[in-house]
């Protein structure tokens, strides 16, 4: 039989457990908007009579009142580690996007200021001078026009040069970035063992443990999973980056040629070298562009400049010039870095080999001749267009990928969101109910008034 | 993937998606209007950017072919008047070494007559050393001022030593290559068996009376006037040519310039209605939002 007083306590604990109801409501609307937060649910449970009280005894105790179970988060593991998965594909497919877009508006073409306009100006200014092979003014148009070009084939390896400098500060900036998170990571994760052991709330330390893994995976596409002992391991390429408490330093040595990850597992200096097609996110776009897609570009235009070099200068050989000398060169470049040391040889627009008679002939036949030699348009046309076509697929593909980011998001974003509705209804909700516990306290309070003080007076 | 809960921050996220994607578009559209092109970088377009090059180039080309068209037409007009000139003067010759022979004229008249023939000598040599911007057109590939020079005893020599096989060349279209000089002794005669020789000698054969002479350099007189008139009659056909690939140029430059604007160049009205398009999908999408953004739970509780 339930004591007197009993039912005071069971409201009591109605109140108590409304109270922490009405805690998480107002935690998760103050957190509507913070990133990486979780929305928290508070879980009841009966707080039952003694289910035994004794071998042979009987209890006729009813339920009496509520505790508060637990708080969840509301998450998802398997969730979680698609939205990260997910993540550094974006971030891999954003990165090289971002990055050959940047390049590829350095080229400059099409337009007045790109390397095919100063072809076809210099090819002009060659069939110019050929028309007035005497004219001291033709003549030096030619060089002005050669100039022209070398500084546009030069802008344009300056541009790329500069975005692999660019991207090199970025490997050293992600690498500093990812060994802070990665201590952090292991330091969290001796904290909600600690908070766990003392029974504190760990959620908070669980969003924060979240959000440095999926930064983790947006950086490197490393993957974390929680152990059964609740601690979150991360790996890279399959090598332990953190375990429990202890985490890796991770080294990265910038290309070109070739960006190299290395894994410092226990600070002694031996280090786990890593395979670049392993690593993923902003730091394998970052290894891929520095490794693969820019020094092709520089490799594929160092061809193209030393064709028209060459080209150029094998018909201005045959040559003779306005003093009526055979031609020399009319660019120069060291060969193995044509594109840093490609420049116009001759100052001296009498220099210019224009005729193809020796004695100061004044045909300007050769000049026609020159004109045709420069024949690096297709070239340089397919180097264009490859690497246009490069970035088109790259922000296709990133395109793509946001579609599914996106989707993946939205579940999780289902799961674990805040919803304002719910939150008023949860909060309205636990406001009656605390209304009627405090009714219920009052009812039992009239009702042991009656009994104390209105019986046998 | 069906929607079991809905958040506002879902919502929220869902809007400005949407928003961007419509000024985006919005951005696009402006961007061909705003510049006149649909290729604005090779990605927007690889293959179209790969041809607006190409024909870009073909244009360039074209236009080179135009300018020493322009040019040739200056040297065979040049060549062309120098000619009919010289043909004017050697008919003259000819005309007087007729009169002379005439039997009627007494020696005064014969130097009289000797005195001109020496005046459409040098005139002549006038003639061949015409000049096109400076260059001599009957001089070759030649670095001097004139093609003919007369030394100290008078005879009248081809002063070029600098000689071309194929002489003064321009390119007039996609291998189309015209020769537009033309050098005097082509026109006027080896040195020794010249125009300007068979004169000399007909002056002098005037001066001493002798008959045979003058018939001699008259009849050579003969084939070197008939040596001009082919000679024009040369430039002459080669002045068609240049002016036949003159006409094919600028068609072929026009033709490629419509392509090119074809290919890289915004459709107005097209690209306006895709502004009205985009303008209105963008209002429908701030409207939207501004619609489902607004109400909540709250403002139906007291």
């Amino acid at each position: 039989m339930a004591g007197t007083f009993s039912s005071i306590n069971t409201a009591l604990t109605a109140l108590r457990y409304q109270q922490v109801a009405l805690d998480i409501a107002s935690t998760n609307v103050a957190n509507v908007g913070t990133d990486g937060y979780v929305r928290r649910r508070v879980v009841g449970e009966t707080l039952g009579a003694a289910s035994g009280p004794a071998l042979w005894a009987r209890s006729n105790d009813t339920a009496s009142g509520v505790q508060t179970s637990r708080v969840d988060r509301m998450t998802d593991a398997l969730l979680d580690v698609r939205v990260r998965r997910e993540r550094g594909r974006q971030a891999y497919l954003d990165m090289r996007a971002l990055s050959m877009a940047r390049v590829e508006t350095g080229l400059a073409e099409p337009g007045d200021n790109g390397v095919a306009n100063a072809l076809g100006k210099f090819r002009a200014a060659l069939g110019d001078a050929g028309n007035a092979p005497g004219s001291d003014a033709a003549r030096s148009q030619v060089l002005a026009a050669a100039n022209t070009l070398v500084d546009a084939i030069n802008l344009q390896a300056t541009h790329v040069n500069d975005e692999i400098s660019d991207q090199q500060a970025h490997l050293d900036a992600g690498v500093t970035e990812i060994n802070t998170l990665v201590k952090n990571l292991a330091e969290t994760n001796r904290t909600i063992s600690a908070a766990k052991a003392g029974g504190s709330d760990t959620t908070t330390l669980m969003d924060a443990r979240d959000a440095i893994a999926l930064r983790l995976a947006t950086l490197t596409g490393a993957k974390a999973t929680e152990g059964a002992d609740g601690l979150m391991s991360v790996t890279l390429d399959g090598k332990e980056l953190v375990t429990g408490f202890d985490s890796a330093t991770l080294k990265a040595t910038a290309g070109p040629p070739a960006t190299t990850f290395e894994l410092d597992p226990d600070a002694t200096g031996a280090t786990v070298t890593l395979t670049n097609a392993g690593v993923g996110g902003d730091l394998g776009a970052t290894a891929e562009l520095l490794d693969n897609d820019l020094p092709q570009y520089l490799a594929d235009l160092a061809v193209v400049a030393q064709d028209l070099a060459d080209h150029v200068n094998a018909q201005h050989n045959a040559g003779y010039d306005a003093a009526g000398n055979a031609g020399g060169d009319l660019f120069s470049y060291t060969a193995g870095d044509v594109l840093a040391t490609l420049k116009v040889q001759i100052t001296d627009p009498n220099e210019l080999a224009l005729s193809e008679v020796p004695g100061g002939g004044k045909d300007g036949n050769n000049a026609a001749a020159l004109s045709k030699s420069v024949d690096v348009d297709d070239s340089y046309q397919r180097l264009v267009n490859g690497f246009g076509s490069k970035v088109n697929s790259a922000k296709q593909l990133a395109d793509n990928q946001q579609a599914l980011t996106k989707q993946v998001d939205n579940a999780r974003e289902q799961l674990a969101g805040v919803s304002l509705d719910e939150e008023t209804v949860n909060m309205v909700s636990a406001q009656r109910a605390y209304e009627a516990a405090a009714r219920v306290m009052s009812t039992i309070d009239q009702v042991l008034d009656t009994l104390i003080n209105r019986m046998a007076v | 993937m069906p929607t079991v809960r809905m958040t506002q921050t879902m919502m929220s996220h869902q809007a400005m998606g949407g928003m961007q994607i419509g000024l985006n578009r919005l951005a696009k559209v402006q961007e061909q209007l705003a510049t006149g092109r649909i290729i604005n970088r090779p990605s927007d377009d690889p293959t179209g950017a790969t041809s607006a090059m190409r024909i870009r180039t073909s244009v360039a080309a074209q236009e080179q072919f135009t300018r020493n068209g322009e040019d040739a037409m200056g040297w065979l007009n040049q060549l062309d008047a120098s000619l009919a000139d010289a043909t004017d003067q050697v008919r003259r010759a000819r005309e007087l070494a007729g009169q002379a022979t005439s039997g009627a004229v007494g020696q005064p008249s014969r130097d009289a007559l000797a005195a001109e023939i020496d005046q459409i000598r040098d005139g002549l040599m006038a003639t061949a050393n015409a000049t096109y911007l400076d260059r001599p057109v009957f001089g070759g590939v030649t670095s001097g001022k004139v093609a003919y020079e007369k030394d100290g005893a008078g005879v009248i020599t081809y002063a070029p030593t600098a000689t071309a096989t194929q002489g003064v060349l321009r390119t007039v279209g996609d291998g189309a290559v015209v020769r537009v000089d033309m050098e005097g002794p082509d026109a006027f005669g080896p040195d020794g068996d010249s125009v300007f020789d068979h004169l000399a000698a007909l002056a002098t054969a005037l001066r001493s009376g002798d008959a045979a002479g003058v018939t001699a350099a008259a009849d050579a007189l003969d084939l070197d006037g008939k040596n001009i008139i082919n000679s024009q009659a040369e430039i002459g056909a080669r002045t068609n040519r240049v002016e036949y690939s003159l006409t094919a140029a600028s068609d072929a430059a026009l033709r490629l310039k419509s392509s090119l604007s074809e290919i890289e160049n915004t459709d107005m009205v097209k690209a306006t209605v895709d502004l009205q398009l985009q303008t209105v999908a963008y209002q429908a999408a701030l409207g939207a939002t501004a619609k489902v953004m607004q109400p909540s739970l709250l403002d139906f509780l007291r």
